[in-house]
């Protein structure tokens, strides 16, 4: 190992060397801004003007007409909080603790399988053998596919009249004539989302992982093998934390995107009465397609960002993904 | 040297699909309409038109009509969007709110446009006489507070279909006309073919159309322009006499959660004894079981009178300046006259909504009983604004009765509708 | 065969386990698209029939496949070329704008480098799915409503956070004595970049680039509302003009799902071997 010649002239200080070392010092932010401007000036052209807009939506009167009536005004049963009014009618709304529920369950269980089955499937993908590439060219598969067509297939397959899951199931017996309503029951429709939406994660999971693995040096492993560290060992204590970072990444994308997932929740419990499986985000659908309240529909967009927020600021607080290893 | 040939590759191409991208393909397909020889009167007019699918036809159907329709009034321009009947109306609310609005919609429930002022009066986009051949029955149902905004387009009534094969086998003799006689029938085509004898879809895809049936048929009524009555005896009658269905095991399984399209299929397939069904659907039996044994009747009843549904879907622009309600008039007047309209309704497998197409069509005899039943259709009250909350809690929440009493639904959606007048 | 190549010294029977591991892993992943496959061949009555058979009973209906190119519901030769022009150029522009802010972000610190990475994050938590309202507003006041631009911002936009938190974690890993070695020898930054630390964080690349592309293929949302002309639509939207009010041409939609997922998979073909190399290669002695 060599100290550390700095790149920047601010960055004087050579360290000892130790794996984590400040990074050189930039020229603050003026010569950062060639190097972000392009991302920067993509996020304020197109996503800040729509984001806005989400806000101030939220806070407006728009009937089922489409056309925008001015503030917000109080609804019937909803309390009187000025322009927020919207947000008084979504938080008295007696559906709203279920749905919150649901959509901490949904997330917790998908992302906790997801990572975990990753895992082991991207360490299996990381050793050679014959055919390596043909099996991993199969998993990128769902990945590939529409998540909106993967779950019609699946909603195709377990419907109890014509689907093939039904029918190879009433073939082996383990269900009556009938078929089974997988569909057709919240805590059914509900766990087959859920296994669906582990299914369409584990390729983006696993690639970014099978990633992260190939980056843990070779002579790492060979080293903790020559002490004598058993297979289980050497992948706790030198190729889990060499994935941390890749890991971490995942696990954020992840969250976020099964939070905000609609398409999984709204076909596969489509045919269920209520609002005893919905997740935030297939209420805000539901709001706008029923109800046709854009306005309702934009203060529960408003909620459901401010909660995913939360959620990754606790989890940027807590994992640290920008740390180094 | 390879590296470098490749971040350049990189970046031609970038540019390359930059410098693409900011054409795509251009809506104006159909040349310049600014070519009018003849008939131009005055400058031309672009309009825009947003259309849900009925059937695989219907694209087809109404391309068909409008290059004849363009051919014919060179200076006007119809740009037509297709869009599945799930997402036109997100389509359409999107289009509203950046001032989009298409200038010929066809869609259902449109009250809430025009009570805001925002749909053009049906006097605006069409001839005198054309607007007085619409059936009486179908014009006065497009009134919103007196004023008529919409065109109807389509009409569809439901019919008892029977398979004739499974009571035959279940010995039942008559067609049910009362819903004693319908629970008999159903439960005896149950025990004796283990199919189900009827088809109940509460799922969310038309509950409110299941609902309609039996609530009329208990000699009930959804409501007016001025109030929705849900919770009445008629109702908790009907629902109880549903739940009376679904007790005694005669339907399908999970009819709470059963969509229209899919058990329809079943019944087309000759697995269901009785469904009521739509048009459309003897078409669809001609199409692909043509060997099915069925035949269509009144729906069964309480007392035995004939009642039904009767559904009519309509035309309503939403165009705010003369030129183009003028350019509307005469796309109307061209689409309503007889040869084009009765290949429209043909082409769909749907009830004509005018007195010339209903005399027309009078004779066709797969739509005969469906004609013979619409002097005893009544219709949603989708002039009522509280009508699509209503609607929308029908859907939400008939499903429930599987499980729950024929009260608390009842009520339940009764509360919906009073939460949205 | 190249792919049945073995790089290391594995005992045969274990390599033979790993074989039989993989063939049940890849038939997992695989099933739902044969079930999907089986419906694209069948005819639409089959396809809803309530006596389901496995494969197909009337016949393979290969034609599915000719005649979804020709139906009177959707161009589909457009959308498809749509769909590719969007998804690509789309993946180039998340690319070019991701990869200097991760690598500037990763090696150096600077005021406003944590916010930044939190606002980049943030357009991942906006989806374009409820923000359609606004989008369709936005691409009408910069006058590119209705085109491939129009898309191929949208999707860059809302997917540029996976590729540069995803290309920050790699260049974070890759020893600063690489820069430095490069920056004696005279190289800039940018050429320190790409030069040096690309060939090194190409399992990132390939992750990136797939993750965009995939999201971008597979976008709805927003298409549905912003391209209205039906030839600029993707094959996402173009699917659903087979689903009628009371009828659904089930076979074309599968079939087409089917076709859609095919370059997906091709540019994954070329690209997975890029999966392997970088520091895992040895390229840091």
């Amino acid at each position: 190992m060599t100290t550390s010649t700095a790149s920047e002239p601010e960055d004087q200080a050579a360290k000892p060397a130790t794996r984590r070392r400040p990074k050189p010092q930039g020229g603050g932010f003026p010569a950062a801004l060639p190097w972000l401007a392009p991302a920067l000036l993509l996020i304020l052209v197109v996503v800040v003007f729509p984001a806005g807009y989400m806000i101030y939506n939220s806070m407006r009167h728009i009937g089922k007409n489409a056309v925008d009536d001015g503030w917000a005004e109080p609804t019937r049963k909803g309390p009187d909080w000025g322009v927020f009014s919207n947000f008084g009618h979504i938080f008295t709304d007696p559906n709203l603790p279920r749905i919150l529920l649901n959509s901490l369950v949904w997330v917790v269980v998908v992302v906790v399988f997801t990572v975990v089955i990753s895992l082991v499937l991207a360490q299996f993908l990381s050793k050679p053998f014959p055919g390596r590439r043909l099996v991993r060219m199969a998993v990128v598969v769902p990945w590939a596919a529409s998540v909106v067509m993967t779950t019609t297939v699946f909603y195709y397959a377990m419907d109890p009249n014509y689907g093939t899951l039904n029918h190879l199931l009433e073939q082996l017996h383990l269900v009556g004539p009938d078929g089974f309503g997988f569909t057709k029951s919240p805590v059914s429709a509900l766990g087959s989302a859920m296994a669906i939406a582990v299914f369409v994660s584990l390729p983006f999971t696993i690639y970014t992982l099978l990633a992260g693995i190939q980056s843990v040096p070779a002579d790492t492993i060979e080293a903790a093998k020559m002490d004598g560290a058993g297979r289980l060992r050497t992948y706790f204590s030198v190729v889990l934390p060499q994935l941390r970072n890749s890991l971490a990444v995942a696990v954020l994308i992840n969250m976020i995107n099964v939070f905000n997932n609609l398409p999984i929740l709204q076909i596969m419990t489509k045919d269920l009465p209520g609002y005893e499986s919905d997740t935030l985000m297939t209420y805000i659908f539901k709001t706008m397609q029923f109800d046709k309240r854009i306005d309702w529909a934009s203060a529960l967009s408003v909620l459901n960002f401010a909660i995913v927020a939360l959620i990754v600021l606790i989890y940027v607080r807590v994992v640290k993904p920008l740390k180094e290893v | 040297m390879k590296k470098t040939w490749r971040t350049g590759a990189l970046a031609v191409a970038a540019i390359g699909a930059l410098a693409l991208s900011s054409c795509g393909f251009s809506g104006d397909k159909g040349g310049d309409s600014a070519s009018g020889s003849g008939g131009g009167s005055g400058e031309s007019v672009a309009l825009t038109m947003l259309i849900p699918t009925y059937s695989d036809g219907t694209k087809g159907l109404w391309e068909k009509t409008i290059s004849a329709f363009e051919a014919k009034n060179p200076n006007i321009k119809i740009t037509l969007e297709v869009q599945s009947w799930e997402n036109i109306e997100g389509v359409l609310s999107n289009k509203i709110q950046s001032k989009q609005a298409p200038d010929i919609y066809n869609g259902g429930a449109i009250s809430s446009f025009a009570e805001a002022g925002q749909l053009a009066k049906a006097e605006e986009i069409t001839s005198p006489e054309t607007l007085a051949n619409f059936t009486d029955s179908f014009s006065e149902n497009e009134k919103v507070a007196g004023t008529q905004y919409g065109l109807p387009l389509i009409a569809s009534d439901r019919a008892l279909f029977y398979n004739k094969a499974l009571m035959k086998e279940a010995g039942v003799t008559d067609v049910p006309k009362t819903w004693d006689e319908l629970l008999e029938a159903s439960k005896k085509i149950k025990d004796k073919t283990g199919n189900p004898g009827y088809g109940m879809p509460l799922g969310k895809e038309e509950a409110q159309a299941e609902a309609a049936m039996w609530i009329l048929g208990a000699g009930g009524s959804l409501g007016d322009e001025q109030n929705i009555t849900i919770e009445n005896d008629q109702t908790k009658d009907a629902f109880a006499q549903m739940k009376k269905m679904m007790d005694a095991g005669v339907t399908q399984s999970n009819p709470g959660s059963t969509q229209r399209t899919p058990m329809m299929s079943g019944f087309v397939q000759g697995k269901m004894g009785f469904v009521y069904a739509l048009p459309p659907t003897a078409a669809d039996i001609k199409k692909q079981n043509p060997k099915l044994d069925y035949g269509i009747a009144q729906p069964a009843t309480k007392d035995g009178k004939p009642v039904t549904l009767g559904v009519a879907d309509r035309l309503a622009s939403f165009s705010q300046d003369q030129a183009k309600k003028d350019a509307v008039k005469k796309f109307m007047d061209f689409f309503f006259a007889d040869d084009q309209y009765l290949a429209f309704v043909k082409g769909e497998n749907f009830l004509p909504t005018t007195k010339s197409g209903a005399t027309a069509m009078g004779s066709d005899e797969a739509l005969k009983p469906f004609i013979d039943l619409l002097p005893s259709s009544k219709f949603y009250p989708t002039t009522n604004p509280a009508w699509s909350d209503t609607d929308a809690a029908f859907k939400a929440l008939l499903g429930k009765l599987e499980k729950s009493s024929a009260e608390d639904i009842a009520k339940e959606i009764q509360a919906k509708a009073d939460a949205a007048s | 065969m190249a792919f049945l190549a073995v790089e290391d010294r594995a005992p045969k029977s274990r390599v033979v386990g790993r074989m039989v591991i993989g063939l049940l892993v890849a038939i997992v992943f695989l099933v739902p698209y044969l079930v999907m496959f089986l419906g694209s061949v069948k005819t639409r009555d089959e396809i809803l029939s309530y006596d389901p058979s496995y494969l197909p009973k009337d016949g393979w209906q290969w034609d599915n496949y000719s005649a979804m190119w020709d139906t009177p519901e959707t161009p589909l030769p457009y959308n498809l070329i749509s769909t590719i022009v969007i998804a690509l150029a789309a993946t180039v522009l998340v690319l070019l704008v991701a990869v200097p802010a991760a690598y500037y972000t990763a090696r150096f610190r600077f005021p406003g480098r944590l916010a930044f990475m939190g606002l980049v994050i943030l357009t991942q938590m906006l989806q374009p799915a409820i923000l359609t309202t606004g989008l369709v507003r936005e691409m009408l006041l910069l006058d590119i409503g209705d085109t491939w631009l129009a898309m191929i911002l949208i999707n860059a936009a809302f997917n540029l956070a996976f590729a540069t938190w995803m290309m920050h974690s790699f260049f974070a890993a890759v020893p600063k004595e690489v820069d430095e070695a490069a920056q004696l020898d005279g190289a800039g930054k940018f050429r320190t970049l790409f030069t040096v630390n690309l060939p090194l964080v190409w399992p990132g690349i390939v992750t990136a680039v797939i993750f965009t592309f995939v999201s971008a293929w597979n976008e709805f949302a927003a298409s549905l509302v912003i391209l209205t002309t039906a030839e600029n639509q993707p094959l996402s939207v173009a699917l659903t003009k087979f689903v009628g009010q009371y009828n659904t041409s089930w076979q074309f939609v599968f079939a087409i799902s089917i076709v859609s997922i095919i370059p997906v998979v091709i540019l994954f073909f070329f690209i997975e071997k890029r999966l392997v190399g970088g520091l895992a290669a040895g390229a840091v002695k």
